[in-house]
Protein backbone atom coordinates (compact mmCIF):
# COMPACT_ATOMS: atom_id res chain seq x y z
CA UNK A 1 0.00 0.00 0.00
CA UNK A 2 2.88 2.39 0.77
CA UNK A 3 4.04 2.83 -2.86
CA UNK A 4 0.43 3.57 -3.81
CA UNK A 5 0.16 6.20 -1.06
CA UNK A 6 3.30 7.90 -2.38
CA UNK A 7 1.52 8.20 -5.72
CA UNK A 8 -1.95 9.22 -4.58
CA UNK A 9 -1.06 11.76 -1.88
CA UNK A 10 0.44 14.24 -4.40
CA UNK A 11 -2.60 13.68 -6.66
CA UNK A 12 -4.93 14.41 -3.72
CA UNK A 13 -2.97 17.56 -2.87
CA UNK A 14 -3.21 18.74 -6.48
CA UNK A 15 -6.97 18.09 -6.57
CA UNK A 16 -7.34 20.07 -3.34
CA UNK A 17 -5.32 22.97 -4.72
CA UNK A 18 -7.28 23.01 -8.00
CA UNK A 19 -10.59 22.83 -6.11
CA UNK A 20 -9.53 25.85 -4.04
CA UNK A 21 -8.71 27.79 -7.24
CA UNK A 22 -11.94 26.74 -8.99
CA UNK A 23 -15.12 28.77 -9.00
CA UNK A 24 -17.06 26.33 -6.77
CA UNK A 25 -17.72 26.31 -2.99
CA UNK A 26 -14.66 25.05 -1.07
CA UNK A 27 -16.73 22.38 0.69
CA UNK A 28 -18.07 21.11 -2.65
CA UNK A 29 -14.54 20.60 -3.92
CA UNK A 30 -13.56 18.58 -0.87
CA UNK A 31 -16.79 16.58 -0.94
CA UNK A 32 -15.86 15.17 -4.34
CA UNK A 33 -13.41 13.08 -2.24
CA UNK A 34 -15.85 11.08 -0.10
CA UNK A 35 -18.70 11.20 -2.64
CA UNK A 36 -17.01 10.44 -5.97
CA UNK A 37 -13.80 8.93 -4.55
CA UNK A 38 -11.99 8.48 -7.88
CA UNK A 39 -9.31 11.03 -8.73
CA UNK A 40 -9.65 11.33 -12.50
CA UNK A 41 -13.42 11.70 -12.26
CA UNK A 42 -13.03 14.29 -9.49
CA UNK A 43 -10.64 16.28 -11.69
CA UNK A 44 -13.12 16.26 -14.57
CA UNK A 45 -16.03 17.23 -12.30
CA UNK A 46 -14.18 20.13 -10.65
CA UNK A 47 -12.66 21.33 -13.94
CA UNK A 48 -15.91 21.24 -15.90
CA UNK A 49 -17.95 22.86 -13.11
CA UNK A 50 -15.30 25.59 -12.93
CA UNK A 51 -15.56 26.12 -16.69
CA UNK A 52 -19.34 26.47 -16.44
CA UNK A 53 -20.30 23.27 -18.25
CA UNK A 54 -23.93 22.16 -18.29
CA UNK A 55 -24.70 19.86 -15.31
CA UNK A 56 -25.82 16.95 -17.52
CA UNK A 57 -22.57 17.08 -19.50
CA UNK A 58 -20.48 17.10 -16.32
CA UNK A 59 -22.31 14.12 -14.84
CA UNK A 60 -22.12 12.15 -18.10
CA UNK A 61 -18.41 12.84 -18.60
CA UNK A 62 -17.49 12.03 -15.00
CA UNK A 63 -19.46 8.78 -15.09
CA UNK A 64 -17.94 7.73 -18.42
CA UNK A 65 -14.52 8.12 -16.79
CA UNK A 66 -15.71 5.85 -13.96
CA UNK A 67 -17.04 3.01 -16.13
CA UNK A 68 -13.87 1.12 -15.24
CA UNK A 69 -15.29 0.76 -11.72
CA UNK A 70 -17.80 -1.75 -13.15
CA UNK A 71 -14.87 -3.95 -14.21
CA UNK A 72 -13.26 -3.60 -10.79
CA UNK A 73 -16.61 -4.52 -9.27
CA UNK A 74 -16.73 -7.67 -11.41
CA UNK A 75 -13.14 -8.48 -10.46
CA UNK A 76 -13.76 -8.24 -6.71
CA UNK A 77 -17.23 -9.83 -6.80
CA UNK A 78 -15.87 -13.34 -7.25
CA UNK A 79 -13.87 -13.04 -4.00
CA UNK A 80 -16.73 -11.52 -2.04
CA UNK A 81 -19.34 -14.23 -2.48
CA UNK A 82 -20.68 -15.37 0.89
CA UNK A 83 -19.64 -12.25 2.78
CA UNK A 84 -22.32 -10.36 4.78
CA UNK A 85 -24.30 -7.83 2.71
CA UNK A 86 -23.22 -4.89 4.91
CA UNK A 87 -19.59 -5.87 4.34
CA UNK A 88 -20.12 -5.88 0.58
CA UNK A 89 -21.85 -2.48 0.67
CA UNK A 90 -18.89 -0.96 2.52
CA UNK A 91 -16.20 -2.84 0.58
CA UNK A 92 -17.76 -1.81 -2.75
CA UNK A 93 -17.71 1.85 -1.73
CA UNK A 94 -13.93 1.59 -1.26
CA UNK A 95 -13.32 0.15 -4.77
CA UNK A 96 -10.83 2.31 -6.68
CA UNK A 97 -7.66 1.62 -8.70
CA UNK A 98 -5.12 1.27 -5.82
CA UNK A 99 -7.44 -0.61 -3.42
CA UNK A 100 -8.30 -3.17 -6.12
CA UNK A 101 -4.62 -3.68 -6.94
CA UNK A 102 -3.70 -4.17 -3.28
CA UNK A 103 -6.80 -6.30 -2.65
CA UNK A 104 -6.11 -8.64 -5.57
CA UNK A 105 -2.56 -9.11 -4.33
CA UNK A 106 -3.97 -10.23 -0.98
CA UNK A 107 -6.53 -12.62 -2.49
CA UNK A 108 -3.76 -14.31 -4.46
CA UNK A 109 -1.41 -14.72 -1.46
CA UNK A 110 -3.49 -15.02 1.72
CA UNK A 111 -6.32 -17.11 3.13
CA UNK A 112 -9.78 -15.75 2.31
CA UNK A 113 -10.40 -14.25 5.77
CA UNK A 114 -6.99 -12.60 6.00
CA UNK A 115 -7.34 -11.32 2.44
CA UNK A 116 -10.65 -9.65 3.31
CA UNK A 117 -8.92 -7.88 6.21
CA UNK A 118 -5.98 -7.03 3.93
CA UNK A 119 -8.30 -5.40 1.39
CA UNK A 120 -10.37 -3.54 3.95
CA UNK A 121 -7.40 -2.30 5.98
CA UNK A 122 -5.54 -1.08 2.92
CA UNK A 123 -8.66 0.49 1.41
CA UNK A 124 -9.56 2.39 4.61
CA UNK A 125 -5.99 3.64 4.97
CA UNK A 126 -6.10 4.82 1.35
CA UNK A 127 -9.46 6.54 1.93
CA UNK A 128 -8.19 8.43 5.00
CA UNK A 129 -4.99 9.56 3.27
CA UNK A 130 -6.91 10.61 0.13
CA UNK A 131 -9.38 12.81 2.02
CA UNK A 132 -6.60 14.27 4.19
CA UNK A 133 -4.51 15.11 1.11
CA UNK A 134 -7.42 16.86 -0.63
CA UNK A 135 -8.22 18.80 2.55
CA UNK A 136 -4.57 19.82 2.98
CA UNK A 137 -4.32 20.88 -0.67
CA UNK A 138 -7.52 22.91 -0.47
CA UNK A 139 -6.44 24.64 2.76
CA UNK A 140 -2.94 25.50 1.53
CA UNK A 141 -4.08 26.31 -2.01
CA UNK A 142 -6.62 28.87 -0.87
CA UNK A 143 -4.06 30.94 1.04
CA UNK A 144 -1.21 31.17 -1.46
CA UNK A 145 -0.49 34.24 -3.65
CA UNK A 146 -1.72 34.50 -7.25
CA UNK A 147 1.77 34.77 -8.79
CA UNK A 148 2.36 31.11 -7.92
CA UNK A 149 -0.20 30.27 -10.67
CA UNK A 150 -1.49 27.27 -8.75
CA UNK A 151 -4.34 27.00 -11.27
CA UNK A 152 -1.66 25.56 -13.57
CA UNK A 153 -0.71 22.75 -11.19
CA UNK A 154 -3.50 20.47 -12.44
CA UNK A 155 -2.69 20.80 -16.18
CA UNK A 156 0.96 20.09 -15.33
CA UNK A 157 0.01 17.08 -13.23
CA UNK A 158 -2.08 15.73 -16.10
CA UNK A 159 0.80 16.27 -18.53
CA UNK A 160 3.00 14.25 -16.18
CA UNK A 161 0.42 11.47 -16.00
CA UNK A 162 -0.08 11.33 -19.78
CA UNK A 163 3.50 11.58 -21.11
CA UNK A 164 4.70 8.14 -19.85
CA UNK A 165 1.66 6.50 -21.47
CA UNK A 166 2.61 7.47 -25.04
CA UNK A 167 4.77 4.32 -25.29
CA UNK A 168 1.61 2.22 -25.78
CA UNK A 169 0.24 2.60 -29.35
CA UNK A 170 -3.42 2.47 -28.31
CA UNK A 171 -2.96 4.97 -25.49
CA UNK A 172 -0.81 7.22 -27.71
CA UNK A 173 -3.62 7.41 -30.27
CA UNK A 174 -6.18 8.04 -27.55
CA UNK A 175 -4.07 10.83 -26.03
CA UNK A 176 -3.32 12.59 -29.34
CA UNK A 177 -6.91 12.38 -30.57
CA UNK A 178 -8.36 13.56 -27.26
CA UNK A 179 -5.95 16.51 -26.95
CA UNK A 180 -6.57 17.55 -30.57
CA UNK A 181 -10.36 17.42 -30.29
CA UNK A 182 -10.24 19.23 -26.94
CA UNK A 183 -8.31 22.10 -28.57
CA UNK A 184 -10.55 22.20 -31.67
CA UNK A 185 -13.70 22.13 -29.55
CA UNK A 186 -12.57 24.76 -27.02
CA UNK A 187 -15.46 27.06 -27.84
CA UNK A 188 -18.05 24.28 -28.17
CA UNK A 189 -21.30 25.10 -26.34
CA UNK A 190 -21.95 23.71 -22.84
CA UNK A 191 -18.27 22.75 -22.54
CA UNK A 192 -19.14 19.74 -24.64
CA UNK A 193 -15.53 19.71 -25.89
CA UNK A 194 -14.15 17.54 -23.08
CA UNK A 195 -16.86 14.89 -23.55
CA UNK A 196 -16.31 14.89 -27.33
CA UNK A 197 -12.56 14.67 -26.81
CA UNK A 198 -12.85 11.66 -24.49
CA UNK A 199 -15.10 9.89 -27.01
CA UNK A 200 -12.70 10.68 -29.88
CA UNK A 201 -9.75 9.47 -27.81
CA UNK A 202 -11.36 6.15 -26.93
CA UNK A 203 -12.45 5.51 -30.53
CA UNK A 204 -8.98 6.39 -31.85
CA UNK A 205 -7.39 4.10 -29.25
CA UNK A 206 -9.66 1.20 -30.17
CA UNK A 207 -8.53 1.44 -33.80
CA UNK A 208 -4.97 0.56 -32.73
CA UNK A 209 -3.93 -3.10 -32.91
CA UNK A 210 -5.14 -4.93 -29.81
CA UNK A 211 -2.28 -6.00 -27.57
CA UNK A 212 -1.89 -9.73 -27.08
CA UNK B 1 -27.04 24.69 -6.21
CA UNK B 2 -26.42 22.69 -9.38
CA UNK B 3 -22.80 22.22 -8.26
CA UNK B 4 -23.96 20.14 -5.29
CA UNK B 5 -26.46 18.17 -7.37
CA UNK B 6 -23.77 17.35 -9.94
CA UNK B 7 -21.33 16.12 -7.29
CA UNK B 8 -23.96 14.03 -5.52
CA UNK B 9 -25.17 12.58 -8.86
CA UNK B 10 -21.65 11.62 -9.95
CA UNK B 11 -21.02 10.15 -6.49
CA UNK B 12 -24.22 8.13 -6.52
CA UNK B 13 -23.61 6.87 -10.07
CA UNK B 14 -20.04 5.91 -9.19
CA UNK B 15 -21.22 3.97 -6.14
CA UNK B 16 -23.76 2.08 -8.27
CA UNK B 17 -20.94 1.19 -10.71
CA UNK B 18 -18.86 -0.12 -7.79
CA UNK B 19 -21.74 -2.12 -6.39
CA UNK B 20 -23.15 -3.35 -9.71
CA UNK B 21 -21.17 -6.52 -10.31
CA UNK B 22 -20.87 -7.33 -6.62
CA UNK B 23 -24.68 -7.58 -6.60
CA UNK B 24 -25.16 -9.07 -10.09
CA UNK B 25 -22.18 -11.37 -9.81
CA UNK B 26 -22.12 -14.17 -12.34
CA UNK B 27 -25.28 -13.06 -14.12
CA UNK B 28 -23.68 -10.67 -16.63
CA UNK B 29 -20.46 -10.92 -18.61
CA UNK B 30 -18.89 -7.74 -19.93
CA UNK B 31 -17.86 -7.63 -23.60
CA UNK B 32 -14.10 -7.54 -24.18
CA UNK B 33 -14.11 -4.42 -26.35
CA UNK B 34 -15.76 -2.50 -23.50
CA UNK B 35 -12.95 -3.57 -21.20
CA UNK B 36 -10.36 -2.29 -23.73
CA UNK B 37 -12.31 0.95 -24.11
CA UNK B 38 -12.47 1.51 -20.37
CA UNK B 39 -8.68 1.36 -20.18
CA UNK B 40 -8.47 4.19 -22.71
CA UNK B 41 -10.93 6.55 -21.03
CA UNK B 42 -8.58 7.84 -18.31
CA UNK B 43 -5.66 8.69 -20.65
CA UNK B 44 -8.08 10.35 -23.10
CA UNK B 45 -9.74 12.35 -20.32
CA UNK B 46 -6.40 13.41 -18.86
CA UNK B 47 -5.12 14.50 -22.28
CA UNK B 48 -8.31 16.44 -23.03
CA UNK B 49 -8.35 18.17 -19.63
CA UNK B 50 -4.63 18.98 -19.89
CA UNK B 51 -5.01 20.46 -23.39
CA UNK B 52 -8.03 22.53 -22.35
CA UNK B 53 -6.26 23.70 -19.18
CA UNK B 54 -3.14 24.78 -21.06
CA UNK B 55 -5.22 26.55 -23.72
CA UNK B 56 -7.15 28.38 -21.02
CA UNK B 57 -3.91 29.50 -19.38
CA UNK B 58 -2.65 30.81 -22.74
CA UNK B 59 -5.84 32.74 -23.48
CA UNK B 60 -6.61 36.20 -22.18
CA UNK B 61 -2.98 37.33 -22.26
CA UNK B 62 -0.82 39.11 -24.81
CA UNK B 63 0.98 37.04 -27.41
CA UNK B 64 4.27 36.92 -25.50
CA UNK B 65 2.66 36.13 -22.14
CA UNK B 66 0.71 33.30 -23.77
CA UNK B 67 4.06 31.64 -24.45
CA UNK B 68 4.74 31.19 -20.72
CA UNK B 69 2.36 28.23 -20.18
CA UNK B 70 3.70 26.59 -23.35
CA UNK B 71 7.27 26.96 -22.09
CA UNK B 72 6.17 25.44 -18.77
CA UNK B 73 4.54 22.47 -20.53
CA UNK B 74 7.67 21.94 -22.64
CA UNK B 75 9.79 21.94 -19.47
CA UNK B 76 7.36 19.48 -17.86
CA UNK B 77 7.41 17.07 -20.82
CA UNK B 78 11.22 17.13 -20.99
CA UNK B 79 11.49 16.56 -17.23
CA UNK B 80 9.10 13.59 -17.31
CA UNK B 81 10.89 12.01 -20.29
CA UNK B 82 14.27 12.51 -18.62
CA UNK B 83 13.37 11.26 -15.14
CA UNK B 84 10.54 8.86 -15.96
CA UNK B 85 8.65 10.31 -12.98
CA UNK B 86 5.20 11.90 -13.48
CA UNK B 87 5.80 14.16 -10.46
CA UNK B 88 8.66 15.86 -12.32
CA UNK B 89 6.07 17.65 -14.46
CA UNK B 90 5.03 19.96 -11.60
CA UNK B 91 8.52 20.24 -10.11
CA UNK B 92 9.95 21.45 -13.44
CA UNK B 93 6.89 23.05 -15.03
CA UNK B 94 5.80 25.38 -12.23
CA UNK B 95 9.20 27.08 -11.72
CA UNK B 96 9.51 27.33 -15.54
CA UNK B 97 6.14 29.11 -15.59
CA UNK B 98 7.25 31.57 -12.88
CA UNK B 99 10.51 32.37 -14.67
CA UNK B 100 8.85 32.69 -18.09
CA UNK B 101 6.07 34.90 -16.74
CA UNK B 102 8.62 37.16 -15.02
CA UNK B 103 10.96 37.43 -18.02
CA UNK B 104 8.54 37.70 -20.93
CA UNK B 105 7.35 41.27 -21.69
CA UNK B 106 3.62 41.73 -21.15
Amino acid sequence: MVPWLAGIVPFGLVIGVSAAQADIPAMAGWLTGPLIYAGSSQVATIGMLDAGAAPVIVVASALIINIRLIFYSATMARYWRGTPWWWRLAAAYLIVDPSVAVGLDGYQRLSRDRAHAHYFGGAVLLWVCWLAAIGAGATVGAGLPAWLHLEFVMPLYLVGAVVPKVTSPAQRRAILAAATVALLALSAPLQLGIALAIAAGVIAGLTAEPRR
Amino acid sequence: MSTWIVIVAVGLGSYLFRLSMVILTGRITMPAYLERASGLVAPAAFAALAAAGVAEACGGHGLTQAAAPLIAVAAAVIAVLRTGSPQAAILAGLPALWVATALLPS
